[in-house]
């Protein structure tokens, strides 16, 4: 029995729970790295994707070694994660859990390597993505922030904020109907893909707002001309660019 | 009524969970599986329905872990999570519904065997507890002790050694001998830990099958006839300082958010009336007190 679980009560030696047992080092807790991390969040329909390429062909095009991830991506989990929606196998904690290990491969094998190689990585979603859906979808706000204790803490986060309808709006023009979990289907909202949808990402948004102070992010008014927003991002970034002393060149 | 570890699943409700949750717990080549299928027909025949169930049999996640692990570039926190998936894919569609419509659930490992795996591939333990704490707490957790030494030379003359069972992705640079016993060592040392914070019924493994069966089918049936908390404070009631102490650490480390006084109301009751407080009638006023200051820092 490790000494530091337990605790003295006047005579006795009482064996606490987990929970009241003080916390330990993280599993991944660097704290700096030569590299640095910018991610993007926001709806679907925000135009965050539009902005990190654009971000990232500067990038490249200033000579930094930009390296690009993407949420629900690993080669590893993909296949597992593809499963259960397509048989809608996946219930709020399975959704919440697959989503966070094909997370934890992309950061064991990808992001945190090349962080500590020096290499400036890009991430189109990062962990606000899950908090966001994950809690919208009636997990516990604690339990899911605990579960990714691991991840690495971006340089900046860039939320692009946009109005429901504008998003829905771009959306609805670009593609026929909403996939089962991307409209909230599985918690049952609405029977009406286009309604669930609605409100599901009402609750995401709700998450966003109350995630801007608790984390920090960086809010972009996703409204603006594309142009302008590419502009206010570079600048951000810039400034941290500048600041980072060990960067990789691109060869 | 049944209880989690800390957190509820959504849509998940305790209330009517009429079955029983056992759990064979133990390292690599222990004899559970042999146990289980013992356990099985031999509860089937008293009446009993009962589901079996154990790592990686989810459908969901079952498939991906084991092609996962046919390479050699699963890191520690993904396989971690993997597991975790499998876990919960299973309790939320095997297990409850199992256990809501009566049944027994034997379990081939619970999340003790997926912590202790975690821990020693040096992930934070508060980390992996807080992920497992929207596991229901089992209603008995048979622990089958086996030594290192005693170990060996099942695995050799049975399947021979395997690279996850090895840890050779724990301590990679040793031959597959020189992993197998510090990775299993390690596990070892880590159960033993666990089967105190958790309350572990620990079984001596290496003696014969149906020794340990015979053993197993007791401490089950035991399970089976009562509540198997009243049971323990009988067995151990005499309310001495040890006593006490009993009562606080099964408060503690079985159910986590039960009070203590309602652990010392069922030992007295257990014991006949205030027959403990007259044996040592200083503890009273104390004991009453120590609950308090407990109950407070919680």
């Amino acid at each position: 029995m490790n000494a530091s679980n337990n605790m003295r009560l006047g005579p006795f030696e009482v064996f606490l729970p987990p929970e009241m047992v003080s916390p330990r080092l993280r599993p991944c807790g660097e704290p700096d790295f030569p590299g640095r991390l910018f991610v993007v969040e926001g709806i679907d329909g925000s135009g965050k994707s539009t902005q990190l390429s654009l971000l990232h062909k500067w990038l490249e095009f200033k000579g930094y070694g930009v390296v690009f991830s993407q949420w629900n991506s690993s080669e590893l989990v993909k296949d597992t994660t593809k499963l259960g929606k397509k048989k809608k196998m996946l219930t709020p904690a399975t959704f919440s859990l697959i989503h966070a290990t094909d997370f934890a491969d992309r950061i064991e094998r990808n992001i945190l390597p090349l962080l500590k190689a020096g290499a400036v990585v890009l991430c189109d979603r990062y962990i606000y993505t899950a908090f966001a859906r994950d809690v919208a979808r009636g997990m516990d706000r604690h339990w899911v922030r605990d579960l990714y204790t691991f991840a690495a803490k971006p340089a900046v986060a860039f939320y692009f904020r946009v109005p429901l309808e504008t998003a829905i709006g771009r959306l609805v023009t670009a593609r026929d109907g909403f996939k089962f979990y991307e409209a909230g289907l599985d918690i049952g909202l609405s029977d009406d893909p286009t309604e669930s949808f609605r409100l599901f990402q009402g609750r995401i948004v709700d998450e966003y707002e109350r995630m801007i102070p608790e984390f920090g992010l960086t809010v972009i008014d996703a409204t603006l001309p594309v142009e302008v927003q590419q502009a206010q991002v570079r600048q951000i970034v810039q400034t941290h660019l500048d600041r980072a002393r060990n960067l990789r060149v691109r060869p | 009524m049944r209880q989690t570890y800390g957190k509820l699943l959504p849509g998940m409700k305790l209330s009517d969970l009429a079955g029983k949750l056992l759990v064979v717990e133990g390292t690599d080549c222990a004899g559970r599986t042999t146990q289980i299928n013992m356990l099985r027909p031999w509860l089937e025949e008293q009446g009993h329905a009962v589901l079996d169930t154990g790592m990686t049999r989810s459908p969901l996640a079952g498939d991906g872990i084991r092609r996962a692990k046919e390479g050699n570039n699963l890191g520690r926190v993904t396989q971690s999570l993997f597991y975790a998936t499998d876990f919960v894919d299973r309790l939320e569609n095997e297990v409850i519904p199992a256990l809501r419509a009566g049944f027994i659930v034997l379990t081939d490992r619970y999340i003790y065997s997926l912590m202790a795996r975690a821990i020693v591939r040096g992930m934070d333990p508060t980390w992996i507890r807080g992920i497992y704490s929207t596991a229901l707490i089992p209603d008995a957790v048979f622990y089958l002790r086996l030594d290192v030494e005693q170990l060996i030379p099942r695995v050799i003359f049975s399947r021979g050694f395997d690279y996850w069972e090895s840890g050779m992705d724990v301590f990679p640079g040793q031959d597959m001998y020189e992993s197998f016993r510090s990775y299993q060592a390690a596990l070892l040392a880590e159960f033993d830990r666990l089967s105190v914070e958790f309350n572990f019924e620990t079984l001596d493994a290496s003696a014969d099958a149906r020794v340990v069966f015979a053993q197993l089918q007791a401490k089950v049936q035991r399970v089976l006839d009562g509540d198997s908390r009243r049971e323990y404070l009988r067995e151990n009631g005499n309310f001495s300082r040890q006593y006490l102490h009993k009562v606080f650490e099964y408060a503690a480390a079985t159910t986590m958010r039960r009070t203590t006084d309602q652990a010392v109301a069922q030992a007295r009751q257990s014991n006949g009336p205030d027959r403990h407080w007259a044996l040592q009638p200083a503890a009273a006023p104390f004991a009453a007190q120590t609950t308090r200051s407990f109950l407070e820092h919680k």
